[in-house]
C-alpha cells in the first residue's frame, strides 16, 4: 500500500531582514490510511510550519527549496486555490491551538459551521443542500463531538462558549467534510487539565468511530501517547527520529530525544525536600477577599482566603483558570487592593502601610511574572531591565551598578554581555532569567513566582526549576509557587493549597495532598493530570 | 557566585550598541525601501529648505511684503515670472516660496500648542484612571462632537479674524486628538505586565511614567505630529481661503487662492501654483508619517 | 438591546448639552463687548445699548446661561442680524441641503473606499496597492478648495460638461419640498429630468467632498484587512476549505468593517465641518455657507447657531454608528 500523505526530502526557507533563515530541512515522512502519527518538537522546533505549509497555509515568504509534499497521488506544493478547495476541509482538514481566536467572533457557531458544509459540497461538485438539511447535518456534527444540547450551540457566538466546547466546535468543523487526514495542532494546549482528558478522549474516540488518519503535533508527550501509535521528534526543523512511540518513549535513540524525556518531570516524583519543621510564620494572610465589579454582577475573584507562610518553604498554590490564584498572588504583594483582609509580613500589616512605606518595604516581596515576554519593557536593555530596582531602592548608579548588573548575570547564569541585548533577542527562558535577576536584585524574603514556567518549553522549565531551587537554597529564600501543573507543584513544593473559585478547597502537605485527597475537586484534578502525565504515556505506549 | 565581581572590561561602543545599530539599519532599510515614503521625505526637505532660506534666494523678494507693480498685472509664467504675476504685479513664485515659512510656522505652532496640552491630558486620564479620567475624557468628546473646521470657524468668529487668531482657534481644535491617542496607548501599556512588575520593585508613578509609559507612546505621537503637521497647515489655509485666516497682502498660500478666486478662469496661475504648494507639502507629511509609521509600528511589519 | 440605545440616548442628550456649553463658553471667550459683537461692527452706541439689554447681556454671566440654555430648550436659537429672521428657521432652511451633500459625498466614499481598501489588501505591495496609497495619500492632501477651483475650470468651464456652481439652474423650479433633498424630493415627484439635473449638480461638490473620505476609508479598510487576514481565524477558515473569496468578502470583511465604521463616523463628521470650504467654493447654499457668510459679516448668532446644529447631526451619526457596530459586533450586544 503506497503512502496516503507522503513528505520526501522536504526543506523550507524563509526570507527576513537579517538574511535567509532554515525552517524546515531534509523532513521526511509517510502517513498511511488510519495511521496516528504524533510530532513531537518544543517551540521554534519547526512542527506547526510543517503542517501548515501541507495545508498550504505557511507564512507568504517562506520558499520551497528541495523535495516535496503529496497527497494521494496529488501534488500539493504546487497547488492553486482551485486544486486546494478539493483538498482542504474535504481531503485534510485542520484544528487548532487556541479555540477562541481560531473562531470568527462576529458569526453564530451554526454560520461557521454551515459554511463549511456548504464548501465541501460545492468542492465535489453536489447539489447544495438546503437551509433545513444544513443545520440539522450541523447539530448532528456538533452531537458527534459530544455537545449534548446542539441546537442552543448552534444559535451561540463563540464568546457564550467554554474554552472546551469551543475546541469541540472546532472539532466538529473540520470533520465537517468527512476528511481522510485530521490534523491537530496542539489540540489541548490552550485547555485546563480536566479539559485536555476529555478532548483527548473525544480525539481517541473519532478516530476509532470514523476511521480518521490522524497527525497531532505537540509539545506534550502525555497528550501525543494518548493518541498516537507512531511518532517523530523534531527539532530545529528536522526530524531527529521517528518510530513507535512505544519505542520512543521507552527507548529513545537520539542524543535530542533523550534530554526531551528526561526534563519532563515525573508526576510521582516528590518534592526532594522533606517538610521541615514549622518555624515562624513570615506571611500570614487573614481573610483576604477581592471582588471585581463586571456588567452589574459581583465576581468573587478571591473569596474569604487565610494561610500563612512559614520562612523558608515553598508553598504551592494549585488551581485551574479562573480559580483566583492570580489575583490571589497580587493581593499577597499589594500591588492590588483587597477588598477585604489585611496581609501580614513579620506581624505587620500591608495594608496599614503608607505609599512610601510600601514602597520600601517591596524590596522584601518579589514577584516574578507567568509571561516573561511581556514582563519586560522592549525599550530597554538587559542591563536596564536588572538595575531598575537597585536604581530605585539603593539609588545605585554608574560602575557600581554595572558591577552589581554583572554580579546579577552571573547569578542567574547568563552572559556578562547579555546586559547590552534587548528583550526580543533573548530566548523565553533567558527572558525569565533576566526576570529572577530582577526579582532577587534586592535580596528580598519571600519570592511569589505566578506561573514562571508555563510560557516555556519543557526543557527550558525543568532548567528553570532547577535553578529556582538551587537560588533559594543560596539566598534563603522563601516561595510562594502559583501554577496549575500538579505535576510541577509536586516536584518543588513543600506545602499545597487547591483553589476553586476563589476558595481554598483543600490544603496541606504535598504527601498529604497528593496520596490522600480529601475532597472530590482535588481528587479529579489529579486523575486528570495522572491521565496525561509522563507515566501515564509510558504504560499507554507499553500496552500493546 | 558569591564572590565579588570585578567589572569586566567595558565592552566598545560597537559592542554596546550592536542591538540599537541593527535596529537602525532595519529602520533605514524600511524607510528607503519605500518609494512613497522617500518621495514625502524629499517634499518635506524641500519645504523646509524653502521656509529657511526663502527670503534670501527668492528674485523678487520686495514683492512678498506687499510692493505694487502696475505695469506687469497677471502675467502668465514666463522665464521672468516662472509662476506668473497677481493682480498687483507681485511674482508669484517669490510669494509662493516665502508662503512656506508661514505655513511651517504655522503647522508647528498649532501641533506644537496640541500637543503639548494633549498628551499630558492623555497619560494622566490613561494612568490615573477614576475621576481624572471621567473629566478629561468627556471635555475631550465634547471638543471632539463638534467637526474641528465647523468649531474652529465658530472660535474664530468670536476671537476675530487673523492669522493668529486662526492658529489659536485650530491649537484649541486639534489637542483633543492627542489626548484620545495617548489614552489609548497610555491604557494599554499599562496593562502590560512590565509596568506591574516596576511596581512590584517600588517604582513611584513618575518613574513609570517617565521609563516605562512616554517611551512606549513616543511612536504614534511623533507619527500623529507628522500627519498632523501637513493637515493643520491645510486647515490654516482653508480658514484663509474662507477669508478668516491670514489677511493679504502677507503671503499665505489660503488667503492668495482666495483673492485668486475671482480672477479665474483666465488667469489660472495665481491659484494653480499657491494651490499646487499646500498640496505638496501636505502630500510629503503625510507620506512621511506613513512611512514613519511603517517603521516604528512592529505589528505593521513583517519581519 | 433596549436598554444599550436608552444608555446611549442619554449619552447623546449629555453631549448636546455640553455642546451648547461649549458654544456658551466660545461665545463669552471674545474679546471685547459681546453687545459690540452682536450689533456688528456698524451699529451706533444706542443701538449696542438697546441690544445689551434685548439680550440680557447686563446681567451675571450664570443668569445669563441659564436664559441660553432656557432658550435652546425652547428651540430658540436668536436671530440673524442681516435677514432678521430666527436662526432656527434658517438653520432648517439650509440643512437639508448640507445633509444631501454630505450623504452623496459619503455614498461616493464607502463605493470608493471599502472595494479599493479591500483590493489592496489582497494584493498587498503589488501594483494596484503603490496606485491606491498615492491615490489615497493624496486624497487627504488635496485642498479641497483647490480641487474644487480645478475641476470647475476642467468640467464646467474647459469640457462643459457639468455646471460650475449651485443646486440648480436659476430658471429651474425645484422639486416640492418634502425632505429638502433635491435629489430625494424629484424622485418622489417624479420629475427625473429634475432629478438628472441635481445630479449633474451636486456631482461636483459632492466628489470633492468626498476625496479625503474615499482615502482614509481606503486606508483604515487597508490595514484592518491586512490584520484581520493574519488573524487565527481566517487561517482557519482556510483550512476548512472555505473559497478564497468568501473568506475575504465575507468573513475578513465583516471584521474589518467594524474599525472601517468607526471611520465612517468620523468622516462623516469631518465633512460636516468641511462643508464650510467645499459650499463657499460651488456656491451651494447649505449650512456651511450660511456660516461663512455670517462670520465674515459678523453675524455672531447663526455661528453658533450652526456649530450647535452640525454638532447635533455629527452626535445623531456617532449615535448610529454605535448601532451599527451592535448591530455586527456580538460581543457588544450584551455590555
Amino acid at each position: 500500500m503506497s503512502a496516503l500523505l507522503k513528505i520526501s526530502d522536504f526543506s523550507l526557507d524563509i526570507d527576513t531582514f537579517d538574511g535567509t533563515l532554515p525552517l524546515l530541512r531534509n523532513v521526511s515522512l509517510e502517513i498511511n490510511k488510519g495511521d496516528t502519527l504524533g510530532i513531537v518538537g518544543e517551540s521554534g522546533s519547526g512542527k506547526t510550519m510543517l503542517v501548515r505549509t501541507v495545508m498550504g497555509i505557511g507564512p507568504r515568504q517562506s520558499r520551497r527549496t528541495g523535495g516535496g509534499i503529496t497527497f494521494d497521488g496529488i501534488d500539493l506544493t504546487g497547488l492553486d486555490d482551485k486544486g486546494w478547495r478539493k483538498i482542504r476541509g474535504v481531503r485534510i482538514s485542520m484544528i487548532f491551538q487556541d479555540p477562541m481566536t481560531y473562531l470568527n467572533p462576529l458569526f453564530t457557531v451554526g454560520q461557521q459551521i454551515v459554511d463549511v458544509i456548504r464548501a465541501h459540497h460545492r468542492a465535489v461538485g453536489e447539489k447544495l443542500p438546503g437551509r433545513a438539511a444544513c443545520q440539522a447535518r450541523a447539530e448532528q456534527l456538533l452531537g458527534q463531538v459530544g455537545i449534548n444540547d446542539p441546537a442552543r450551540v448552534y444559535a451561540q457566538y463563540p464568546h457564550q462558549l467554554s474554552g472546551g466546547m469551543r475546541q469541540r466546535v472546532l472539532i466538529s468543523m473540520a470533520l465537517a467534510g468527512k476528511p481522510d487526514v485530521l490534523i491537530a495542532d496542539e489540540p489541548t494546549t490552550a485547555l485546563d487539565v480536566t479539559v485536555q482528558a476529555q478532548v483527548l478522549a473525544l480525539i481517541n474516540e473519532l478516530v476509532a468511530k470514523l476511521n480518521l488518519t490522524v497527525i497531532m503535533i505537540s509539545h506534550d508527550i502525555g497528550a501525543i501517547a494518548a493518541v498516537a501509535s507512531r511518532c517523530a521528534v523534531m527539532y530545529r526543523g528536522e526530524i531527529v527520529e521517528q518510530g513507535r512511540t512505544r519505542d520512543i518513549l521507552t527507548a529513545p535513540q537520539h542524543e535530542y530525544t533523550k534530554r526531551l524525556l528526561a526534563s519532563v518531570p515525573e508526576f510521582g516524583d516528590q518534592a526532594a525536600v522533606a517538610a521541615k519543621p514549622q518555624s515562624a510564620p513570615l506571611l500570614e494572610i487573614r481573610n483576604i477577599g477581592k471582588i471585581y465589579h463586571s456588567a452589574g454582577r459581583d465576581i468573587r475573584a478571591v473569596d474569604d482566603v487565610s494561610f500563612s507562610v512559614a520562612e523558608g518553604e515553598v508553598l504551592g498554590v494549585v488551581g485551574e483558570s479562573g480559580s483566583g490564584k492570580s489575583t490571589l498572588a497580587r493581593l499577597l504583594l499589594r500591588l492590588i487592593e483587597p477588598t477585604s483582609g489585611s496581609v501580614h509580613l513579620e506581624g505587620k500589616s500591608l495594608q496599614a502601610l503608607s505609599p512610601q512605606e510600601l514602597r520600601r518595604m517591596r524590596r522584601h516581596m518579589q514577584f516574578v511574572f507567568q509571561n516573561p515576554h511581556s514582563a519586560l519593557n522592549g525599550r530597554h536593555n538587559i542591563a536596564d531591565a536588572i538595575g531598575e530596582p537597585l536604581r530605585i531602592q539603593e539609588g545605585l548608579s554608574g560602575r557600581a551598578l554595572r558591577a552589581e548588573v554583572e554580579r546579577l548575570l552571573d547569578v542567574v547564569q547568563l552572559p556578562r554581555n547579555f546586559a547590552y541585548r534587548y528583550p526580543h533577542e533573548l530566548s523565553g527562558g533567558q527572558k525569565q532569567r533576566v526576570c529572577i535577576a530582577r526579582a532577587v536584585a534586592l535580596k528580598p524574603r519571600i519570592l511569589v513566582l505566578d506561573e514562571p514556567t508555563s510560557a516555556l518549553d519543557v526543557s527550558v522549565q525543568a532548567q528553570i526549576l532547577e535553578f529556582l531551587s538551587e537560588l533559594r537554597a543560596e539566598m534563603n529564600l522563601t516561595y510562594v509557587f502559583i501554577s496549575h501543573d500538579l505535576t510541577v507543584v509536586n516536584h518543588i513544593c513543600d506545602r499545597i493549597l487547591v483553589m476553586r473559585n476563589g476558595k481554598i478547597v483543600e490544603q496541606g502537605t504535598t504527601q498529604d495532598v497528593f496520596h490522600a485527597p480529601q475532597q472530590p475537586y482535588t481528587q479529579a484534578l489529579l486523575a486528570s493530570a495522572r491521565a496525561t502525565s509522563k507515566e501515564a504515556a509510558l504504560a499507554e505506549a507499553a500496552a500493546p | 557566585m558569591t564572590s565579588p565581581t570585578v567589572p569586566s572590561q567595558p565592552p566598545t561602543f560597537r559592542e554596546r550598541h550592536a542591538s540599537q545599530i541593527r535596529q537602525w539599519r532595519l529602520h533605514m532599510h524600511t524607510f528607503r525601501s519605500s518609494f512613497s515614503t522617500m518621495l514625502g521625505f524629499t517634499l518635506v526637505v524641500i519645504f523646509l529648505v524653502l521656509a529657511a532660506v526663502g527670503p534670501w534666494i527668492v528674485p523678487y523678494p520686495e514683492d512678498t511684503m506687499g510692493a505694487v507693480h502696475m505695469g506687469s498685472r497677471l502675467l502668465p509664467p514666463s522665464a521672468e515670472h516662472w509662476f506668473g504675476t497677481d493682480e498687483m504685479g507681485a511674482d508669484i513664485f517669490s510669494r509662493v516660496v516665502v508662503g512656506a515659512r508661514t505655513s511651517l510656522w504655522i503647522g508647528l505652532v498649532i501641533t506644537g500648542l496640541a500637543a503639548l496640552i494633549g498628551v499630558p491630558l492623555g497619560i494622566i486620564a490613561g494612568y490615573k484612571g477614576g475621576w481624572a479620567r471621567a473629566v478629561i475624557m468627556r471635555v475631550t468628546d465634547l471638543f471632539l462632537a463638534v467637526p474641528d473646521l465647523a468649531l474652529a470657524l465658530a472660535i474664530v468668529a468670536a476671537l476675530g479674524p487673523g492669522i493668529f487668531n486662526c492658529m489659536l482657534a485650530l491649537a484649541l481644535v486639534w489637542w483633543p486628538g492627542y489626548v484620545r491617542l495617548v489614552e489609548a496607548k497610555t491604557l494599554a501599556v499599562k496593562e502590560e505586565l512590565f509596568v506591574e512588575s516596576a511596581r512590584s520593585i517600588g517604582a513611584t508613578t513618575p518613574w513609570i511614567l517617565r521609563h516605562h509609559i512616554l517611551p512606549n507612546c513616543l511612536s504614534p505621537i511623533i507619527v500623529k505630529m507628522s500627519m498632523d503637521m501637513g493637515m493643520a497647515i491645510l486647515a490654516a489655509a482653508a480658514l484663509g481661503f474662507i477669508g478668516l485666516g491670514a489677511r493679504p497682502p502677507a503671503p499665505e498660500w489660503g488667503a492668495m487662492i482666495s483673492t485668486a478666486r475671482s480672477y479665474m478662469p483666465d488667469w489660472w496661475w495665481y491659484s494653480f501654483f499657491p494651490g499646487a504648494a499646500i498640496f505638496l507639502t501636505v502630500l510629503g507629511f503625510n507620506l512621511l508619517g506613513d512611512g514613519l509609521r511603517d517603521m516604528l509600528d512592529p505589528r505593521s511589519r513583517e519581519r | 438591546m433596549l436598554s444599550f440605545v436608552a444608555r446611549k440616548l442619554i449619552a447623546l442628550v449629555a453631549t448636546l448639552f455640553g455642546v451648547a456649553v461649549l458654544t456658551f463658553i466660545i461665545t463669552n471667550i471674545a474679546p471685547g463687548d459681546p453687545a459690540r459683537l452682536i450689533a456688528g461692527p456698524n451699529a451706533t452706541p444706542d443701538m449696542v445699548e438697546t441690544i445689551r439689554t434685548e439680550y440680557g447681556l447686563d446681567k451675571g454671566l450664570l443668569e445669563q446661561f441659564t436664559i441660553y440654555m432656557s432658550d435652546l430648550a425652547h428651540g430658540d436659537l436668536g436671530r440673524s442680524m442681516v435677514s432678521t429672521r430666527p436662526v432656527l428657521d434658517e438653520l432648517l432652511r439650509y440643512a437639508p441641503a448640507t445633509i444631501e451633500l454630505v450623504l452623496v459625498a459619503m455614498v461616493i466614499g464607502i463605493l470608493l473606499g471599502v472595494p479599493l481598501g479591500v483590493l489592496s489588501a489582497v494584493y498587498r505591495n503589488g501594483p494596484i496597492d503603490h496606485v491606491t496609497r498615492i491615490f489615497s495619500m493624496s486624497g487627504v492632501a488635496l485642498p479641497a478648495f483647490w480641487l474644487g477651483i480645478l475641476l470647475q475650470l476642467w468640467f464646467a468651464v474647459d469640457l462643459g460638461w457639468l455646471p460650475v456652481s449651485g443646486r440648480l439652474p436659476l430658471v429651474a423650479t425645484p422639486p416640492p419640498t418634502i425632505t429638502g433633498m433635491f435629489l430625494l424630493d424629484s424622485l418622489i415627484s417624479g420629475q427625473f429630468d429634475l432629478f438628472w439635473t441635481a445630479l449633474k449638480y451636486i456631482i461636483l461638490p459632492a466628489f470633492v467632498l468626498s476625496m479625503p473620505c474615499v482615502a482614509s476609508i481606503l486606508r483604515v479598510n487597508r490595514a484592518e484587512m491586512i490584520e484581520v487576514l493574519q488573524s487565527d481565524h481566517i487561517v482557519a477558515a482556510r483550512a476548512h476549505g472555505i473559497s478564497a473569496l468568501r473568506v475575504v468578502g465575507v468573513y475578513a470583511l465583516k471584521n474589518a468593517m467594524l474599525p472601517t465604521l468607526a471611520m465612517i463616523g468620523l468622516r462623516f463628521g469631518w465633512m460636516l465641518g468641511t462643508t464650510v470650504v467645499v459650499e463657499t467654493v460651488f456656491d451651494w447654499p447649505g449650512l456651511g455657507l450660511y456660516a461663512v457668510s455670517s462670520a465674515l459679516s459678523s453675524d455672531f448668532k447663526p455661528v453658533m447657531g450652526v456649530t450647535l446644529f452640525i454638532g447635533f447631526l455629527f452626535i445623531v451619526t456617532n449615535l448610529l454608528v454605535d448601532l451599527a457596530y451592535a448591530w455586527i459586533d456580538p460581543r457588544l450586544r450584551k455590555a
